[in-house]
């Protein structure tokens, strides 16, 4: 996204603004809280005390990136109406939340989890299986993380311009982040996703109006343009692409729902009716999210038509060029929703960082390295590997390996494999630690190799979906083999309700 | 004491079944491939059919969450209304 008419130093501005308030917000959700910093439960989980606005506002913003726009809007140019799956995948989420969500926030309270693999090591009593489910949580949360560090800095640079530098539009951000992270743990992480995610529906509202008002307010002729130069965006896809989209709701449903930072929020919620109204306005959220962004990415094939591949990465710079070109409203309105997509994707990037830095201090260094130190240096131990981590993966986006790059493409993929020691070993009591590790390793392992050998998607099936098939049919299949013990099933007496 | 009754969203079969419902009618498997007239509005029939059962889809999660989810909120609510008249 070069050349943007807006570019320059009202960018700088807006920028710097969004900064300011992001640290604000850090700084004085931190201060006054001498506790914060004492406990897993407080600086992860907000001290499982947040309320519906707060909870909600958290939930979007992290599920929402700047990606989704920046992303989403190309895709839905490229292939067409068939796009609206975006729409539905993102909904069926909660679908997902309603299976496991209702019973995990209950025994989460009961038995104070911090991580996701609290439960894991509660529920099967293995190490095999928690380390298991630890090492693919944190590569699926890393190469998350990556994925948004890279976005910040394509986003920041274009706005301003080249005037601040890629990396060091990077940088800057990573270090607001970072700076608000540490002062206000989770409080400061949802308290900046409120403003976040408040600019971001916003934005996008905007941005359609501008889009809207380029095609002379009139979508039908947009769609016109297209069945007389791309019928086949217009039309009902093949079985191919049904097929692929049936996928498509099962991973990212199953895979979103898990994702740590998710769960993590169910954690965090202060009671059950602040997690439910939050996930049930969460289920209206899909069509003006990435719906809105879908009919972005339509009316850009008439806008701007006949974009490469690499070309319509940049539809949505090129789009807000021309929505900026209008007037001087608009102009403003573009940066802001600029900075807006930027606030978007460190959003995002701080809630995956902090549940990469809780399951370090919880899962690794307070469950394997050192469970007798006290919880503050515990907390610390997160804080500063957390900022490593950063390090180490903004290396890497700046040095990507010319061979092993597509391990680093990987995250719903493996992180899903977790879905069935997480969700059927809530409700089923003869599910056994053995089978369960085995089907994980053998999901991981599949999906892995799919994807890295090019075989992303088998029929439009994709590498981790097949993964989970194995992983479900080992874990079950072979916990059937496994005797039941009484004291096993005594102990399990305790995640039932009623 | 009378047990409460409890509700969990797992335990009722028709919620599920009527999520998967939804979800096969969601993917547009069902029509013929490369059709798109009549436009209604600009809009494929499709994509309206389509964008019906995503709307559907929304509302019914969203009710689903709101009334068929009950397991602690009657006890958690009761414990906040006594910390807050302590």
């Amino acid at each position: 996204m070069n050349d943007l008419v807006f570019a320059g130093l009202d960018g700088v501005l807006i920028l710097s603004a969004y900064a300011i308030v992001m640290l604000l917000i850090g700084y004085f959700s931190g201060r006054g809280d001498k506790t914060l910093h004492d406990s897993l439960s407080n600086y992860y989980l907000a001290g499982k005390n947040l309320g519906i606005v707060a909870l909600f506002f958290t939930l979007y913003a992290t599920q929402y990136s700047g990606n989704t726009i920046i992303g989403y809007a190309p895709t839905a140019y490229r292939t067409g109406f068939s796009w609206l799956q975006s729409i539905s995948f993102m909904t069926i989420i909660i679908g997902v939340y309603l299976l496991f969500a209702p019973r995990m926030y209950v025994v989460s309270k009961k038995m104070n989890f911090i991580t996701p693999a609290d439960w894991i090591s509660h529920r099967f009593k293995s190490k095999a299986v928690t380390i298991l489910a630890v090492v693919l949580m944190l590569w699926g949360l890393g190469n998350y993380l990556l994925e948004q560090l890279v976005a910040i800095g394509h986003a920041a640079s274009s706005l301003t311009g080249g005037t601040i530098p890629y990396q060091v539009a990077v940088i800057a951000f990573v270090l607001v982040m970072l700076i608000y992270e540490w002062l206000g743990g989770m409080k400061a992480v949802a308290f900046t996703d409120v403003m976040q995610g408040l600019v971001l529906m916003v934005g996008i509202v905007i941005f359609l109006v501008g889009a809207v008002y380029l095609v002379g307010g009139d979508f039908s002729s947009a769609t016109q343009y297209i069945a007389a130069n791309e019928p086949a965006k217009l039309g009902v896809p093949d079985m191919l692409t049904s097929v692929n989209w049936f996928s498509m709701l099962l991973l990212v449903g199953l895979g979103a729902a898990i994702y740590p930072h998710a769960v993590q929020r169910i954690f965090a919620a202060d009671s059950e009716r602040t997690l439910k109204r939050s996930f049930s306005r969460m289920a209206w959220m899909p069509p003006i999210t990435t719906g809105l962004v879908f009919v972005i990415g339509i009316l850009g094939i008439a806008l701007i038509p006949n974009l490469d591949t690499a070309g319509s990465e940049q539809l949505v710079g090129l789009m807000a060029n021309e929505i900026a070109g209008i007037n001087g409203f608009f102009y403003w309105v573009m940066i802001i929703f600029f900075g807006a997509i930027v606030a978007a994707i460190v959003s995002t990037a701080d809630s995956v960082l902090l549940s990469f830095s809780s399951i370090v201090s919880n899962d690794i260094y307070g469950r394997f390295i050192n469970p007798k130190a006290p919880e503050k240096k515990k907390v610390m131990v997160g804080k500063v590997t957390g900022v490593l981590a950063v390090g180490l993966l903004l290396w890497i986006a700046w040095n990507p390996p010319a061979t092993l790059y597509e391990i680093f493409v990987l995250k719903f993929e493996l992180l899903v494999q977790v879905f069935p020691a997480f969700v059927l070993g809530l409700y089923w009591k003869r599910m056994a630690a053995q089978p369960v590790f085995w089907g994980m390793l053998a999901g991981a392992i599949i999906a892995g190799v799919l994807t890295w050998t090019g075989y992303k998607t088998v029929f439009g099936i994709h590498g981790g979906v097949i993964g989970l098939a194995a992983n479900f049919f080992i874990a079950v299949v072979g916990s059937y083999l496994v005797p039941l013990t009484v004291e096993k099933e005594a102990e399990l007496k305790k995640i039932d309700l009623a | 004491m009378e047990k409460k009754q409890i509700k969990e969203p797992i335990r009722k079969k028709w919620i599920w079944i009527a999520l998967l419902l939804i979800v096969i009618g969601n993917v547009p498997w069902y029509l013929p491939v490369g059709s798109y007239e009549p436009l209604i509005f600009g809009v494929p029939y499709w994509a309206l059919i389509i964008l019906a059962f995503s709307l559907i889809l929304c509302g019914f999660l969203s009710w689903v969450t709101l009334k068929e989810w009950d397991i602690v909120e009657d006890e958690e609510e009761a414990e906040k209304r006594g910390r807050v008249n302590e």
